[in-house]
């Protein structure tokens, strides 16, 4: 007879152990989640300072209130730290939280090395913002072309940062899309074949595969920056030999791609929520789950189609309108479905379906004025101005923040257990709409009237002032928006009504779970039997003979990648500090190399190496596993 | 819609398989391949992008052959004796598979020396901040020697385990995982060859 339930089991098998040494051994997804979306948010909040720190200078000609050189510094810090360590980081996070419920997991397939991701991106941006306190932040735009990035014009540590940080950043990135990857593919519930998992896990399993494959790139592009500028090589040299289209082509390899790593798991989300609110599952499933796939391959055919047909030199300008054009097919696929869903559906106006919406609108504006640019004379007279600069945030806002805040007031009540206030969301999202609008229209019109980007200030009687000051009265009033929704979160957390298991009356398996869900998520291992687990009759966790408990050891089931056969028992691992042993030894080896500390460096190297040791050694368990069965 | 596939769904009563999973580990480094094969495709392609320029590479003779073949050779064998030594450990005979570890470790420090001389013999007149050639190919070959480096300590640390793992685990995953990763580097040191000393001597 047993003397626990099975719930105090699985409780004693998978809840880290408190206090401190738990918080930064802790392996558990669920933690690791909302650290990547708090700290994301964070560089969100940062990068949005920045921002407005620069629209102050913007809003009248001729202000003084920073430098040339102090405004080339926040506009790169503005750029990397948004593309780099907001938008990509906060759908992990989402992701870590959201893809072992959703598959009926217990974890993800590697939890340290998810631990490790986590850490690694944290300390990569503190290695980052190390620039700015120095004083010598990178100055050389988000994309840091050469010449202007060597040595001779950037002298000073701001470029060594950003290029070893990146390559810090690349490290974390690429272990988590490999985590992503075997977890999508091994750990799904019996029964969730692969023509039934949500939109979501479609759309990481192509950013994850799309990070594998792209992301080398740019680690080997800024190994050459850093052997140009401190060692004496000629990669990107015209006088030794070297090309500096190389650093273009290597960084767009990656940069192209990147555009849909940002945008994807974003559209996967508003897939997710779209349905839900409108009552009914989405128009042409297999065509969304195709589309999504597809914009990852073709992500890839159209750098080729750069590199050998156009040449490189408008690049930077046709980077977003061309993404926006080839991407366009498929993302009209995905913008259709949603709209016939919503069309036939009945649609629930939440605060979330009002993000998805907004999004949904701001995304065809977007791809409407991509098209624009793709028109040849449009695009010379347009080049390089602010047109390009409000071009892109409608694309990036409009594909990545609306839609992570839909998903913020869609999941928030799973993580925290309280729904936010529905009255100040809805007031939120409208702030937010009209000041994005109000801040960003107008740039159209100040890069048609011929405002470059990237100047620190424009002289008087061009006409370019009114818009320019609504452009930034347009920010701040975006920033206020968001503000709102920060005071609603918090407030929630205490005052917030209960948010139960399934307040939206949601489909996927993340819903079946307790709302903050337990550590080790479902009590049983739940099984699918059609493509919205929770709103068929199959019951997910009837399991009368307590089977899939699994409530022996830390272990989750492993299962084939199709058919979602199980087929073994994985086993998991406790918590451990090696993961941020590990990620503290690389951010020394990195720290070590900026300033060209040769020796540190090398203790770096070993340290990494020892902490690598540590991590793989096999181990007993732990007697805590020893539960009365 | 909602007929069921699963023979698991069907059947609520039948208890979950026992097994241990393998593969979890063999598929991450599966994904590492790939990303670090994507590592030498931008590096290569990089070489063949500043090959644009090769009129104005300082370079008249291209790099002697001659290391780099026996290399090759050197490289070839220690994966064959790998490969022998995980089929051993696969048929319970740990202490061959020993034996076969520690070998290819000793062959693998043998193709460091010879990279070494190899450099040594080149530096006189080739060096990475000679021009833009220099610097590409230390570029490519250091790289790869910091792979051979990486699959050194991979299997070094196998070679260090007590028993390859805990005990109700398979004996030979470890073993497995780390062999892969290195006849992957082996594989790319023949790409380095038919590149960088091949191509460019019979100008291919
Ligand atoms: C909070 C609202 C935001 C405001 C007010 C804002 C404002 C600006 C401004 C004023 C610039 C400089 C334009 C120039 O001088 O050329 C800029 C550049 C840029 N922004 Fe934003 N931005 C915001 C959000 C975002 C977000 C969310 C992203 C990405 C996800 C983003 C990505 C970029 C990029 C990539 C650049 C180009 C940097 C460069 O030229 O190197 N921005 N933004």
């Amino acid at each position: 007879m047993s003397t626990a339930t099975v719930e105090q089991r699985l409780q004693k098998i998978w809840e880290t152990p408190k206090g401190l040494w738990g918080w930064f051994a802790t392996v558990d997804h669920k933690e690791i989640g909302v650290r990547y979306l708090v700290t994301a948010f964070t560089f969100l909040v940062i990068g949005g300072v920045e921002a407005l720190i620069m629209r102050l200078q913007l809003a009248r000609a001729d202000q003084a209130l920073l430098t040339p050189s102090m405004y080339d510094q926040l506009f790169t810090m503005h750029g990397v730290t948004m593309i780099l360590w907001y938008a990509s980081p906060i759908l992990s996070g989402f992701a870590n939280y959201l893809i072992p419920l959703m598959i009926g997991s217990r974890d993800m397939a590697f939890p340290r090395l998810n631990a490790f991701s986590y850490w690694s991106f944290l300390l990569s941006g503190v290695l980052l913002y190390i620039a700015p306190c120095l004083g010598q932040a990178p100055h050389g735009g988000w994309f840091a072309y050469v010449p202007l990035t060597n040595i001779a014009y950037s002298p000073g540590y701001g470029m060594d940062i950003y290029a070893l940080s990146i390559i810090y950043l690349t490290i974390s990135t690429t272990a988590g899309a490999i985590n992503f990857i075997v977890t999508i593919l091994r750990l799904r519930a019996p029964g969730m074949t692969i023509s039934r998992m949500p939109l979501f896990l479609y759309s990481t399993l192509t950013v994850s595969t799309v990070i594998v494959f792209a992301m080398p790139s740019l680690t080997v592009a800024c190994v050459f920056l850093l052997l140009d500028r401190h060692w004496g090589t000629h990669f990107f040299h015209v006088a030794g030999g070297g090309y500096p289209l190389l650093w273009q082509a290597l960084f767009w390899f990656w940069g192209h791609p990147w555009v849909y790593v940002i945008f994807l798991p974003a559209t996967g989300m508003i897939s997710m929520i779209i349905p839900v609110f409108s009552r009914r599952p989405i128009v042409g499933y297999p065509y969304v789950a195709i589309s999504t796939v597809l914009t990852g391959v073709v992500g890839f055919s159209v750098f080729v189609h750069h590199m050998f047909a156009v040449g490189m030199s408008d690049m930077a300008m046709s980077f977003f309108s061309a993404g926006s054009m080839t991407i366009s097919i498929f993302t009209a696929v995905q913008v259709f479905a949603w709209i016939a869903t919503v069309w036939t559906g009945r649609p629930v106006m939440t605060t979330a379906m009002h993000f998805a919406m907004g999004s949904v609108a701001l995304l065809v504006i977007g791809g409407l004025n991509g098209i624009f640019t793709a028109v040849i004379p449009v695009d010379w007279q347009v080049h390089d101005t602010y047109f390009v600069v409000a071009h892109l945030h409608y694309v990036l806002i409009g594909s990545n923040v609306f839609p992570v805040f839909a998903a913020f007031y869609y999941w928030i009540p799973k993580i925290t257990g309280r729904l936010m206030d529905e009255k100040l969301g809805k007031w939120s999202f409208w702030v937010m709409f009209i000041g994005f609008n109000l801040g960003f229209f107008p740039m159209h019109l100040a890069g048609f009237a011929g405002m470059p980007r990237r100047v620190y200030t424009y002289p008087a009687g061009l006409g370019l002032q009114p818009l320019n000051m609504l452009a930034t009265i347009g920010a701040f009033i975006l920033g206020l928006g968001m503000l709102m929704s920060v005071v609603n979160l918090i407030e929630s957390l205490r005052h917030g009504r209960v948010a139960g298991k399934n307040p939206w009356n949601a489909d996927s398996l993340e819903w079946e779970t307790d709302s903050p869900p337990a550590p080790y998520g479902t009590v049983h291992i739940p099984t699918v039997a059609s493509r919205h687990p929770l709103w068929d009759d199959h019951e997910e966790e009837y399991d009368p003979d307590n089977l899939r408990t699994l409530d022996y050891d830390r272990v989750t089931l492993a299962s084939t990648w199709r058919d979602a056969e199980p087929y073994a028992i994985s086993k998991m691992p406790m918590e451990t500090l090696a993961p941020l042993l590990l990620a503290i030894a690389l951010f020394i080896f990195f720290t070590a190399m900026v300033f060209e500390l040769l020796w540190i460096a090398l203790a770096g190297v070993i340290l990494t190496f020892a902490a690598g040791c540590f991590w793989l050694w096999p181990r007993p368990r732990p007697a805590r596993l020893e539960v009365s069965a | 819609m909602n007929t069921v596939a699963n023979s698991y769904v069907e059947n609520v009563h039948k208890p979950l398989p026992t097994v241990l999973d393998q593969d979890r580990g063999t598929f991450a480094m599966l994904l590492v391949i790939f990303t670090e094969l994507f590592l030498f495709i931008s590096l290569f392609f990089s070489y063949f992008m500043l090959e644009n320029n090769k009129h104005r590479w300082s370079f008249n003779n291209p790099p002697k052959l001659g290391y780099a073949l026996v290399m090759v050779v050197v490289l070839v064998t220690s994966s064959f004796v790998l490969h022998w030594g995980e089929k051993q450990v696969e048929k319970e005979s740990r202490l061959a598979g020993r034996i076969a570890l520690a070998a290819t470790i000793v062959i693998g420090l043998v193709f460091l020396t010879l990279q070494s001389f190899e450099y040594l013999s080149h530096w006189k007149t080739l060096a990475p901040y000679s021009d833009s050639y220099g610097s590409i190919f230390y570029a490519i070959t250091t790289f790869h020697a910091a792979h051979v480096i990486v699959g050194l300590l991979l299997l070094s640390y196998v070679l260090a385990l007590p028993r390859y793992a805990p005990a109700r685990e398979s004996p030979y995953r470890p073993y497995h995982v780390a062999a892969m990763y290195w006849h992957f580097v082996d594989i790319i040191w023949l790409f380095v060859v038919g590149i960088l000393y091949i191509g460019a001597n019979y100008h291919l």
